[in-house]
């Protein structure tokens, strides 16, 4: 019930994302049926000094269409795939892109 | 109290202490100290979960890449008075060198050789020892720029929203 919904949501955050800021390169999602995960890839940040992907958590805002608690973290391309991912979000072949519309 | 709300109170009081300190005659080093510190914990906080049982990683770059991920967080923007996204991503992106440049303060960034408002650094210039309260910053006091009080209103705005 609440996975088809999380995953709009994500789509709809990831959409907001890519146009909030071009350097993204990609958006990638967890899938998870709580939460909306969301791992951004840009260069225009330095790369993680611990090998952890921290994510920055968010309440839900049904004002803003998001219902669901949000943790967003942004990475260097290059570390896709290398760092450990947060507890509980599997694994890297979980990742589902989210490309940017056209 | 958990660590999220621990760490974004212990972040207001930083911050109000920060603000306490303008109208003081004492050592610029003081202020941006404490700004520092209140800037740290307020990545930290964001970076915790509600009711999370572990404290947040030992990290000094938690207020920059918390600012590059608010960019695209329509909640926040609409919290901080924004109605056009792209406004919003320049004011954002107007303020992250700024903002890098404080959170690069931290002494554990800092070590013993750049400024910073906590430790004394040896100059690699010309050797000299210098205690921070004794040094003027200048690239955060330049009376020219609106760098300081912008960074220092969005804090107080992200705090506001995080409590």
């Amino acid at each position: 019930m609440s996975l088809p919904m999380i995953e709009q949501e994500a789509k709809m955050l990831a959409a907001e994302n890519y146009k909030a800021d071009p350097d993204t390169a990609r958006i990638y999602w967890f899938r998870d049926d709580r939460e909306i995960r969301l791992l951004e890839l840009s260069d225009r940040v330095p790369a993680e000094q611990d090998g952890i992907i921290h994510p920055f958590y968010f309440n839900p805002s049904p004002q803003d269409g998001l219902s669901f608690p949000s943790a967003v973290a942004v990475i260097r391309q290059e570390e896709f795939g290398k760092l450990e991912l947060p507890e509980g979000w599997g694994d890297w072949k979980d990742a589902v892109e989210v490309r940017r519309s056209a | 109290m958990g660590w999220r709300e621990a760490f974004i109170k212990q972040s207001r009081s930083d911050f109000d202490i920060m603000r306490k300190l303008e109208g003081d005659r004492m050592p610029y080093a003081h202020r941006l100290h404490y700004l520092q510190m209140a800037t740290e914990k307020l990545g930290k906080g964001w970076m915790t979960k509600a009711n999370a049982k572990e404290h947040p990683p030992a990290s000094h770059q938690a207020f920059v890449r918390m600012l590059q991920v608010m960019k695209g967080q329509p909640h926040v923007r609409r919290q901080l008075g924004y109605n056009n996204r792209d406004h919003f991503s320049a004011y954002i992106n107007s303020l992250l060198d700024f903002a890098l440049a404080v959170q690069n303060l931290a002494p554990a960034v800092a070590g013993f050789t750049r400024q910073n408002p906590e430790y004394p650094w040896r100059e690699t210039t010309n050797s000299d020892v210098i205690a921070p309260v004794d040094f003027d910053f200048p690239n955060f006091m330049s009376a020219g720029t609106r760098k300081m009080p912008d960074l220092v209103k969005l804090v107080d705005s992200l705090l506001r929203i995080a409590e």
